[in-house]
């Protein structure tokens, strides 16, 4: 070996083990979370989660919604903004199942990496998705609808949801029509469908409540169905009479458990759906690959009873 | 031999490569090795260092927070002893809770719980209280003075669930007619902004637990409350105060001073590793150059010392390899012993090789030289018996005149074929040997042929080996001319080359039968087999002895025609005659 080949192969050598030790410092990478909304106290809790996740993997956030949570068309433009914008990944709770496939499956084709918490969308693309198995807690719900009632009594159940496209509003409710199907004495008397806000929810309550005077179990499927159920009963003064079984927590639904206007309500963690929304979203960008399908997080049946334990506690208050 | 030479040459210097590289990775593994054990070890010691450093001062902060809440407990103690009833109270001591925003609420307590009076500044109590978490009436009794309990949610206000912990202390008189405790309902904002903004290393940080292991406030406490994250409580809570290490993760403790609380600090010694990983990369680097420079240094050096004997002593084998006779070299100058040795061996042989060739050479030389001599001195007895018979019969015939002339050739021939012992002799004297012979043949051929000689008198003085001529006249009666059935010519010449190589040219052509060529090589190649004479073969390899492969015999014959046998030989004059 000539004196120059030992030379040139030296620096080479040492050129490689600089780079490798200078290496390493590449920009942060951007997740947008798309929300259905940015209003209830759900999505305040999600948004906490993917702020904690983003602090802990180091990457950069944005968290938006809708106005308005049945405006699949602001959530399409909002997916279009976020691939414009060079998001790495986008983490999505669909408002729509099939309206917003084709607009998930444009920013899939342009190599974003789509992770989907809360609520699904109709496409085989999507990597991974995070929440409730709704389901089971629809199911949980049914559970919940006819507890305390007497094999005897007749149970006549009212329905009050939101968005019908909506896919986590539909899996409860189909999870919820499975268990109560399994319960000989109940039977679901009528149902309604109100836009996913509070004033919608209290008045198609309110509807349901007044057309059907024997509803004596009325049950709402999410955040805004469960106040305008508990609105309803409190307005009509039916508290004594009909028990009221919802979904998610806020304060209001909670001091309404305390009082009574609320009989059980379904709380699913939304904090853990917006931090491992954002942690397995920054996984795949990363290159980890994590198996396609499902991640189910936890829901808990909160009654009066149970209020204030000290689990339950942890579950139901956010820590501010 | 060339391609097994090269191949030895070649492992060398890898085998020298190799060895060095080896020794260089040897050295950096071993110095990395301590380097990184060094390294790590001070790093680790580092890091237990600040963490506990860290943790120490968090619990001064949490002391002095303890100690001021205390004295805002005191403080509430007195004001309230001074307020007349209920709304009194809430006036004075809203103030309080909306200038310390970590004080949530105030809550004066019955005997059972029952609240006496309660302000946040804000809200109003609601008006059906369903459970209130803040009264505990057995902490409350637990201790003399001050208790704090665990973390809750605050639930008599309208308005939120904020999470609280409780200060409280047993008024020792009553208050506003029968309260009993004084409890301060206190968010964790304070603390929180110690317990935040601790980092230790990168991920590392800080939460303080109670005596049992419970989480009072933890800078992820929303982490831990949805289940994504646990702390191994049960762990910490049987550690001492002081700093502990155990699968890379230090756990600094220290307990306040009222023994109610642990501060707990976390740091991981992976992420130190992450940190090792570049420092150790770096230096890694670093010695690889260093080494790599070494390497080059005694490379260089060992190139010089070794190879470079190695190759020149090479370079003088092969070249002793082609021409061993003009071969000059001195070794023993090298400055490695054992290269020096060969070197020195080596020219030792090559000196005794040389040597003994020449000695080959001077033998062989010699030996021929004797040989020939032998030869020469030999007399054809075939041609002794014809010439005798020839004399006797001429004798017989009383042609003694012609007798005595034969004798008188046979004489000088004799006389010429001795010339004592020497090789080389006058062209002159070879011609009268020569014509010796052609005098006795003539007479015993009866004139079957006749003879010319033509030579230039110059070159009479010239040397030329004995015996050359005669056996080319001899081949020209044998094979030319006694086969013919005309009278054969024998012609002799001797000139200068006329090339400017200053060489003698003899000729002897005869007018005879000829021959192939075939037979011409046949002479020339083959020593003769019939009668002892001496060939024509033996004629030329005499002269090429003696002057070199230039000279020597060429034949140049035509069937029927004739053949021409030409000698060329150096022109040597008779003074030179000693060198040979």
């Amino acid at each position: 070996m000539s004196f120059k080949k030992m030379i040139s192969l030296i620096l080479a050598f040492s050129l490689t083990a600089g780079l490798c030790a200078c290496a390493k410092t590449d920009s942060k990478k951007y997740i947008a979370v798309i929300a259905k909304a940015v209003n209830s106290d759900f999505w305040h809790n999600v948004n906490n989660g993917v702020l904690s996740a983003a602090t802990e993997y180091n990457v950069s956030v944005t968290f938006e919604g809708p106005e308005n949570e049945e405006d699949y068309d602001a959530q399409n433009a909002l997916i279009e903004t976020a691939v414009k914008n060079g998001a790495d990944a986008i983490v999505l709770s669909a408002i729509d199942y099939n309206n917003s496939v084709d607009a998930v499956n444009a920013a899939i084709r342009e190599g974003v990496k789509v992770v989907t918490i809360d609520s699904d969308v109709n496409s085989d693309a999507v990597s991974l998705f995070i929440g409730t198995d709704n389901i089971a807690a629809g199911k949980e719900a049914g559970k919940a609808a006819v507890d305390g009632f007497d094999v005897d009594s007749e149970i006549i159940i009212g329905l009050v949801n939101y968005n019908a496209d909506t896919d986590n509003g539909n899996q409860r409710e189909k999870g919820f029509r499975e268990y109560i199907s399994t319960v000989s004495n109940a039977r679901i008397a009528a149902s309604v469908t109100a836009e996913s806000n509070e004033v919608s929810a209290t008045a198609a309550a309110e509807r349901l409540l007044k057309q059907n005077p024997r509803i004596n179990v009325i049950v709402g499927f999410n955040e805004w169905m469960t106040l305008g159920v508990g609105n309803a009963v409190k307005n009509l003064g039916l508290s004594k009479n009909v028990r009221s079984v919802g979904f998610d927590s806020n304060i209001i639904s909670v001091s309404m458990l305390e009082t009574g206007e609320m009989d059980a309500l379904i709380v699913q963690n939304p904090f853990a759906i917006g931090y491992l929304g954002v942690e397995k979203a920054a996984a795949l960008i990363s290159g980890e690959s994590i198996p396609s399908g499902e991640v189910y997080t936890d829901v808990t049946t909160v009654t009066k009873k149970n209020l204030f334990d000290d689990d339950i506690q942890k579950i139901l208050f956010r820590f501010k | 031999m060339r391609i097994k030479r090269r191949k030895i040459s070649l492992s060398l210097s890898a085998l020298s490569i190799l060895s060095i590289t080896a020794a260089c990775v040897v050295a950096v593994s071993v110095c990395i090795a301590i380097f990184s054990a060094v390294y790590s070890t001070a790093l680790l010691n580092d890091a237990k260092l600040s963490s506990g450093q860290a943790v120490g001062q968090i619990a001064l902060a949490v002391n002095n927070n303890l100690d001021s809440m205390r004295q805002k407990l005191e403080f509430i103690e007195e004001t309230v002893a001074d307020c007349s009833d209920s709304e009194d109270f809430c006036n004075k001591i809203s103030v309080i809770t909306r200038m310390q925003k970590d004080i949530y609420a105030v809550t004066v307590y019955g005997e059972n719980g029952d609240i006496i009076a309660a302000t946040n500044g804000d809200t109003s109590l609601k008006k059906q209280i369903y459970k209130d978490l803040s009264f505990d009436k057995s902490l409350f009794e637990s201790a003399e003075g001050f208790t704090i309990s665990s973390p809750h949610v605050q639930t008599v206000f309208e308005g939120g669930y904020p999470w609280v912990i409780t200060f409280a202390a047993k008024s020792d008189t009553p208050v506003l007619g029968n309260g009993v405790y004084i409890a301060i309902d206190y968010e964790f904002s304070e603390i929180a902004k110690y317990i935040d903004n601790v980092g230790i290393g990168r991920h590392g940080y800080c939460f303080i637990t109670d005596g049992d292991g419970n989480v009072i406030y933890h800078p992820q406490q929303q982490l831990l409350f949805s289940g994504i994250k646990r702390e191994n409580t049960d762990f910490i809570k049987e550690l001492s105060d002081g700093v502990h290490f155990d699968k890379n993760v230090i756990y600094a403790l220290t307990t306040t001073q009222d023994g109610l609380w642990r501060v707990v600090g976390l740091s991981f010694t992976d992420e130190l590793a992450v940190e090792r990983k570049t420092q150790i990369i770096f230096s890694i680097a670093m010695s690889f150059l260093f080494c790599g420079i070494i390497a080059l240094i005694v490379l260089r050096i060992y190139s010089k010392i070794v190879n470079a004997p190695v190759r020149s002593l090479i370079k003088a084998m092969k070249s002793f390899e082609n021409q061993a006779e003009n071969f000059r070299y001195t070794g023993g100058n090298e400055s490695v012993a054992e290269l020096s040795i060969i070197s020195s061996t080596f020219e030792h042989m090559a000196k005794t090789i040389q040597s003994l060739v020449e000695r080959v050479h001077r033998e062989e030389k010699e030996l021929r030289k004797t040989e020939l001599k032998a030869l020469q001195a030999q007399i054809n007895p075939h041609f002794l018996y014809n010439t005798l018979d020839s004399i006797q019969w001429m004798c017989e015939q009383g042609k003694t005149k012609d007798a005595a002339e034969m004798v008188r050739a046979l004489a000088r021939l004799f006389r010429i074929s001795i010339s004592r012992g020497r090789e080389l002799i006058t062209i002159k004297e070879e011609l009268q040997h020569a014509e010796n012979y052609l005098i006795i043949q003539s007479y015993r051929y009866l004139s079957q042929f006749s003879y010319s000689i033509d030579a230039s008198d110059e070159l009479m003085d010239c040397l030329c080996n004995k015996i050359t001529i005669q056996p080319l006249i001899e081949n020209a009666i044998y094979h030319g001319i006694d086969r013919m059935v005309d009278e054969g010519e024998i012609k002799i010449t001797i000139n200068s080359a006329e090339d400017g190589s200053n060489d003698i040219l003899i000729t002897v052509s005869d007018n005879g039968v000829g021959m192939t060529k075939e037979q011409c090589s046949k002479i020339l190649s083959k020593d003769r087999s019939d009668s002892g004479g001496i060939g024509v073969k033996n004629v030329n390899d005499r002269l090429k002895i003696y002057f070199g492969e230039k000279y020597g015999l060429s034949i140049n014959s035509e069937l029927d025609v004739g053949t021409t046998v030409t000698v060329r030989i150096p022109k040597i004059d008779k003074e030179a005659q000693n060198e040979f």
